[in-house]
């Protein structure tokens, strides 16, 4: 089969597995044959992924672009129809994302088996899982922007479902509100970018097509003939139109200030977390990103690398501070997203693409670990009342280390041995000096600041992972009750924590020695800052000795030290005025939930009341007016029937009563009264007879 | 010479007071003989009819003498006794319910 069949269904086998466990459900098999059930096709999928992957890369790597019309919406200069087009898209990225999607999907599908142990809709959550797998792979394979849209929808209704699976609770059911409401801001922007694109740019919603001209992808070849660095009048719709499209990205994958959502997930399921923050939704927004960068402005650059660095840097400075241990992963999330953004903001499409991959793998891992302590703690999230949890779990205790050393960007020193994180963020800030530099060149001098950002971030980055890692699995144990019960998971748990930590360690390594070169997972017109590369390498060297050497066991060394006895010392430090206040700034989330229900609730409120006032007095005044004509022409022909109609038949009944009345006096069982009435009457007739009897008898009958 | 006027005078006499003894008396049996009465003017003026009737000159002619006011006396005869047999019988039990004859007693409907 060819990599676009294959990868079609590799698509379509979730669905599958997703409309026949919801349509036949809990009726024809038990939870556990479900279970396997879904887990055998989202299995089914990873292995047409990786025969794709496979064959795709060994063959010339042409990308593949299927286009069919759907809709007809207008007619092009020369007559022929305008048409939105949709079909598959394969290139090395669709085939990437494919593998590391579906491999995800697998493992969380099996973790979930573990985690969801007991729980009693267990088959109905698989199914979503089953759902939400689709979505993402669909959007991966979409070729037009509109289907991608679609997928995106889907991706958003199913992590609604998956975020709020237990409803019954009031924090998912706001946090799957929340989510919802947070993505649609974004998803606005998406569709008024494809808007924008299509009507004023005059761009196919295709990303390349053979029969109907070059597509999305084609029109970055106009892009290149202008300066990267000086962005013309004359394309700023092309600019509003790649912000529009960022935005939908921006709401997907949390970016500020849309990121509000992300930290509230957590109150779905773990399994959910895990996907949600890896393969799926977050990956969708730096891929749709990515799909669209050809299309980005030098304008629209700037905009996308500053909301990754202002993500990257807020995110991870809050992640410093919270003590919930999926809050910490979440923000952590956020930051590393943020570095995506800002490396595909910096030009670096496929360090983004590569760093979206490596740190699907380890996050996937990490949070993982995490529900695997929330399940053996009986559901306690807060890091405060773990410690010293190595011994009772070492298993989930050496995943979590060898993944928070990953996402740390762990190195052997002036080697280039290094786990995955380590090569994917030394190409984001490599990409970073460059673009710093080209800033520079061009007047910007602050456009240093994207590179000192994420360089410093690095190091919070291992210090705030080691945090977490130490105050769960190191120490003394702080709540022994806990520490009691605690216990190492079942296999259908650990398992899918040491697949993933041997990707973790491997995948950077392999696809940066093995896996050929990565700059060739990329189209060549992606990197319109490269003749600069080699310079900014030359820089970064000195950045990679400083912090990939000896920089991540700095924040290491000094998350062990402040935290190896508990928060102690962080609370003493905490406890400081000045650092009280930004602690206090930090846990909280920055305000910006305080913020936005200041800001936004509080304006759809009122905006609310005064619809509601227009609708009470106006809209119900209308009707209620016409209920009352209604009414009152009801009492008119009430009253006109009452009058008339029943007087008539109440008339006629009186009257035969009055009458009943008069005569009823005559029956009174007087018989000679009888008998004197019927004589009377009888002589009376006689009387009135005779003159006729008489006449007829004299002078005949009339004639007539 | 005695003619069929003599005979409807003497069946309005009877009629008459047997009319009268039915509007005046109040004894049950005064007003059945009352009935009686004006069931036998009724007979009288049948029978006087039978013998004026004006089929007279074809029985003079000799034809055969018609009966049909002399059937319908007889049967008017014992409809007479029939009645006089039931009168009878609701005045015994008329008796039997009232300890008396007399019609007045027998207003009981609340008219």
């Amino acid at each position: 089969m060819t990599p676009e069949n294959l990868l079609v269904l590799a698509t379509a086998l979730p669905a599958i597995g997703f409309a026949i466990v919801i349509l036949l459900g809990a009726r024809v098999a038990n939870e556990k044959v479900w279970s396997w059930f879904t887990v055998g096709m989202v299995g089914g999928s990873l292995v047409c992924s990786v025969i794709a992957y496979v064959n795709f890369m060994a063959g010339s790597g042409e990308p593949v672009s299927i286009a069919w019309n759907w809709l007809q919406i207008g007619v092009n200069a020369d007559g022929s129809g305008r048409y939105l087009q949709i079909g598959p898209y394969v290139d090395k990225m669709t085939v990437l994302l494919f593998a590391m999607v579906t491999i995800i999907s697998t493992l969380v599908h099996i973790y979930s088996i573990g985690y969801m142990e007991g729980d009693s809709r267990k088959t109905r959550f698989m199914a979503y899982m089953q759902l939400f797998t689709f979505s993402m792979l669909g959007i991966v394979l979409g070729n037009s922007l509109l289907q991608l849209y679609i997928f995106w929808e889907l991706v958003g209704i199913s992590s609604y479902l998956l975020i709020g699976f237990w409803y019954e609770k009031r924090g998912p059911q706001l946090a799957c509100k929340k989510a919802f409401v947070m993505n649609r801001i974004g998803d606005m922007g998406f569709a008024v970018g494809m808007g924008i694109l299509f009507f004023k740019c005059g761009g196919d919603l295709v990303l390349r097509s053979a029969e109907s001209g070059p597509g999305i992808f084609g029109t970055i070849m106009d892009r290149l003939a202008i300066d990267p660095l000086n962005a013309g009048a004359d394309n700023w719709w092309l600019t509003l139109a790649g912000i529009g499209l960022f935005m939908g990205a921006m709401g997907k994958s949390a970016q500020f200030p849309l990121q509000t959502w992300l930290p509230d997930a957590m109150e779905g399921p773990t399994p959910v977390s895990s996907i949600v923050h890896s393969a799926t939704m977050v990956a969708a927004g730096v891929y749709l990103t990515a799909r669209i960068f050809p299309l980005l402005t030098p304008a629209a650059h700037l905009f996308v690398a500053t909301i990754g660095l202002i993500t990257l840097i807020m995110a991870a400075l809050i992640a410093c501070v919270q003590t919930d241990i999926k809050k910490v992963l979440a923000y952590s999330t956020l930051s590393q997203l943020g570095y995506m953004v800002l490396a595909l903001g910096a030009g670096s499409y496929t360090y983004a693409m590569f760093h979206l991959v490596t740190h699907a793998f380890f996050k996937c891992c990490l949070f993982q670990c995490a529900g695997s302590v929330i399940h053996a703690a009986h559901h306690e999230q807060e890091m405060t009342k773990y410690g010293g949890l190595l011994r009772k779990m070492p298993i989930t205790a050496a995943c979590f280390a060898v993944c928070t050393l990953a996402i740390a960007g762990a190195s052997i020193p002036y080697t280039e041995m290094a786990l995955s994180g380590y090569y994917s963020k030394d190409g984001i800030i490599a990409a970073t000096v460059n673009y710093g530099d080209a800033l520079a060149a061009h007047g910007m001098d602050w456009g240093k600041v994207f590179y000192w950002g994420p360089t410093i971030i690095a190091y919070v980055t291992a210090f705030y992972m080691t945090r977490a890692f130490v105050l769960t699995f190191l120490g003394k144990p702080r709540d022994r009750h806990l520490h009691d019960h605690a216990h190492e998971v079942n296999w259908t748990m650990w398992f899918p924590q040491v697949v993933l930590a041997s990707f973790a360690v491997f995948i950077g390594w392999s696809f940066f020695k093995v896996g050929a070169n990565i700059h060739e997972t990329a189209p060549e017109m992606a990197q319109p800052f490269d003749p600069e590369h080699d310079l900014a390498h030359g820089f970064h060297f000195v950045h990679a000795a400083l912090l990939h050497g000896f920089g991540w066991m700095i924040s290491i060394g000094l998350g062990f030290a402040l935290y190896v006895n508990g928060l102690s010392i962080a609370s003493k430090i905490a406890a400081i005025p000045g650092i009280a206040q930004i602690h206090w700034w930090l846990y909280n989330k920055m305000g910006f939930d305080g913020l936005y229900d200041i800001i936004a609730v509080n304006l759809g409120k009122a905006l609310s009341s005064i619809l509601g006032a227009f609708d009470r007095y106006v809209v119900d005044g209308a009707v209620n007016g016409a209920a009352w004509i209604g009414r009152e022409l009801g009492f008119l022909v009430g009253g006109f029937d009452y009058q008339y109609v029943d007087g008539t038949v109440r008339g006629s009944g009186r009257a035969a009563l009055r009458l009943g009345s008069i005569l009823h006096r005559t029956q009174a069982g007087n018989i000679r009264m009888y008998v004197l009435i019927l004589f009377v009457a009888v002589f009376t007739g006689l009387a009135i007879a005779t003159p006729f009897a008489l006449g007829w008898v004299w002078f005949g009958l009339p004639s007539h | 010479m005695i003619g069929l006027s003599h005979f409807l005078a003497l069946s309005a006499i009877l009629f008459g007071c047997g009319a009268a003894t039915i509007l005046t008396k109040r004894n049950a049996i005064g007003i059945l003989m009352g009935v009686e009465l004006i069931l036998n003017a009724a007979n009288v003026n049948l029978v006087a009819f039978n013998l004026y009737n004006w089929a007279g000159e074809a029985v003079a002619q000799g034809a055969a003498p018609a009966v049909d006011g002399l059937m319908f006396a007889m049967f008017i005869i014992v409809l007479a006794a029939a009645e006089a047999a039931i009168a009878l019988a609701i005045f015994l039990n008329f008796y039997n319910h009232f300890s008396t004859i007399d019609i007045e007693r027998a207003r009981m409907l609340r008219g």
